[in-house]
């Protein structure tokens, strides 16, 4: 990568900044293993398709078009996979409300879009994409599955038997939704700090 | 020139997606639309299992009750899926009922997408398999009764699903379903003796072919065979009787032999409320003395009346059993003149978790609120409490039958 070029948070090992900008879609998406797998592909191509178009495209685009111009671009992008969802996937869509929609001017999506694809070529716009979206999808998956199980004592809309007098209905729910997300950042935050850890040790 | 080319830009954008968003719209277009309905119809369909597509024929129909929301007519001839509400003494939002009825008249299914009545009387948790009672069942409802422990609620989902029922047969939608003589002899009972609430149904023997016992003890209602015909018999808990025809025809001067078949099963069932009533008497006049029971022929909620003296003054005591949040025990003392002289409660619930909100209220004064109150001015409004609906129009019924045993035992109408 060349030097001065912006990369993702989690390429630069700060993985937790980058959760904090979805927290909302993160939240809202994972009350349920179905629609965080949903939301986490919803989000994998948007950024993916915004990324390779905006890398593609960001040295004709001129400065002062280029807020607009990517908005366009993230929200067309946006748009089409929600008519897609609506099509073959409408459970989901409904699991999802507005919150899909809303994906369009996303933090994350618009973040990757202005500071990595607009300064890099079409494989660090992927590869950036790509780890982004793979990285939310398994963050919405693992909060929605503590979530599911101990929220609403189902696991992929499946009654779990034992689990019905133990469950916690505020886990389901928001509160319960930035409580599991909290948990999962703290874990990810130590095990980062972990990583880096063993790397300065390697270097020294 | 620079502006220019931001402008073309934007607007090639936009323009790319547009035609996308065209192009995917013809293939995505109708599969969306085709799911939109589906997800419309899943609610009819579990109703009317096979219904394919549904026509809304609310506007057509007369003699519709505001408890019939609207009424679907399946395209295909399987019949009909209704949007009903009910509402009880203890709905905080109305009920919401979809109630499917095939093609021959008969129930195919109903459910219950809103229960807005109290939890603990949900009559879906006190009896799992009422709402399956319904299906098969045609506009008589023949074999769908009410579940104790929650009649309110059960009342009022079963009036409107009857509401619904008459609605078709009004609209020859559907052909209404024949009643049994015991049928039409049980949903009289309401109407000849409004006072038998909570009613706890039981076979009977003899030539009594059902017993049903009022959970407040107001009395007994039977249905009897009474040679080739079944009539409906009623006994107060003054050991009073009378009997009704299938037309409800009052019939109690020509069946002397069920008044007695009828008045003997109900002596088996002893009550203490004139004793009750007489300690009252005791209590709330000093110097009651001649406490002589009464037996009144009316079927409401009082159970017990007596008259007794006080320095040679004459005074009636009645006693009430209606039904608030719980039961109440109600005891009213009436003079000559038709006014109230004294009345309280065995228990006033206001001291309840319930009635929290106005614990700090003067309970007294609400007893002495009643005195001089006559049939004549009493209106209802001065009794309700508006934090306390529930218990203060028990007490608004409790004092309205009072007066109407007031008006029989002086020979008025009642």
């Amino acid at each position: 990568m060349k030097k001065g070029t912006k990369t993702s948070y989690l390429l630069k090992g700060t993985p937790s900044a980058l959760l904090v900008l979805g927290a909302g879609f993160v939240m809202a998406s994972s009350a349920d293993i179905r629609a965080a797998l949903g939301m986490g592909a919803a989000v994998l191509v948007a950024m993916l398709l915004s990324s390779i178009v905006i890398s593609a495209l960001h040295k004709v685009i001129p400065a002062n078009a280029k807020l607009p111009a990517y908005l366009l671009i993230i929200t067309g992008f946006v748009s089409l996979i929600s008519m897609i969802m609506q099509a073959y996937f409408p459970e989901v869509v409904d699991m999802l409300g507005v919150h899909l929609a809303t994906l369009s001017v996303s933090a994350v999506v618009y973040r990757d879009a202005e500071e990595v694809a607009d300064h890099n070529g079409e494989a660090t716009s992927i590869k950036t994409a790509l780890v982004t979206g793979i990285f939310f999808t398994v963050v919405m998956v693992v909060c929605a599955v503590i979530r599911e199980f101990v929220g609403k004592a189902t696991l992929w809309g499946e009654p779990i038997a034992f689990m019905q007098n133990y469950k916690i209905d505020a886990i389901a729910g928001a509160f319960g939704g930035y409580l599991v997300l909290a948990i999962v950042m703290a874990v990810i935050n130590k095990i980062t700090k972990l990583h880096h850890h063993l790397d300065e040790e390697e270097e020294n | 020139m620079k502006l220019l080319k931001t402008y073309v830009i934007l607007i090639v954008i936009v323009a790319i997606f547009a035609g996308a968003m065209f192009a995917l719209n013809l293939h995505t277009g109708p599969i969306i639309e085709k799911n939109n309905a589906g997800a419309a119809n899943d609610k009819l369909n579990a109703v009317m299992p096979g219904g394919s597509g549904y026509e809304d024929i609310t506007a057509t129909l007369t003699a519709r009750p505001a408890s019939v929301t609207t009424v679907y007519k399946e395209t295909s001839g399987l019949g009909f899926v209704m949007l009903c509400t009910a509402e009880s003494s203890y709905s905080t939002a109305p009920m919401e009922i979809t109630l499917g009825i095939a093609a021959d008249g008969k129930i195919s299914g109903v459910e219950i997408t809103a229960y807005n009545d109290t939890a603990s009387f949900d009559f879906r948790t006190k009896d799992p398999s009422y709402l399956a009672s319904y299906v098969g069942q045609d506009s008589a409802l023949a074999d769908v009764g009410l579940v104790a422990g929650s009649t309110f609620s059960s009342t009022a989902f079963r009036n409107s699903i009857v509401a619904a029922m008459e609605v078709m047969t009004a609209n020859n939608l559907i052909a209404a379903g024949v009643k049994g003589d015991d049928q039409i002899l049980t949903e009289l009972i309401p109407t000849v003796a409004p006072g038998f609430t909570k009613l706890a149904e039981a076979e009977g023997t003899g030539n009594i072919q059902k017993v049903f016992t009022a959970e407040n003890g107001t009395g007994f209602a039977y249905i009897v065979n009474s040679g080739d015909a079944t009539v409906l018999a009623i006994v107060n808990a003054m050991g009073v009787c009378k009997v009704y025809d299938v037309e409800g025809a009052d019939i109690t001067a020509n069946a002397a032999d069920v008044v007695a078949e009828a008045v003997a099963h109900a002596s088996a069932t002893p009550n203490k409320f004139t004793d009750d009533l007489t300690t009252k008497v005791g209590r709330m006049m000093e110097g009651a003395a001649d406490i002589t029971p009464i037996a009144l022929d009316t079927f409401n909620t009082v159970v017990s009346a007596v008259s007794f003296t006080v320095d040679g003054t004459t005074y009636y005591a009645f006693y009430s059993r209606s039904i608030g949040f719980h039961q109440m025990d109600v005891f009213f003392v009436i003079d000559e003149n038709g006014a109230i002289t004294k009345m309280d409660a065995k228990q006033f619930i206001f001291d309840e978790e319930y009635f929290m909100a106005f614990g700090g209220m003067d309970v007294t004064a609400y007893k002495d609120g009643f005195v001089g109150i006559t049939g004549d001015t009493f209106t209802g409004d001065e009794v309700i409490i508006a934090t306390a609906t529930m218990t203060s129009n028990a007490i608004k019924e409790s004092t309205q039958d009072v007066f109407t045993a007031f008006n029989a035992l002086k020979g008025g109408a009642q």
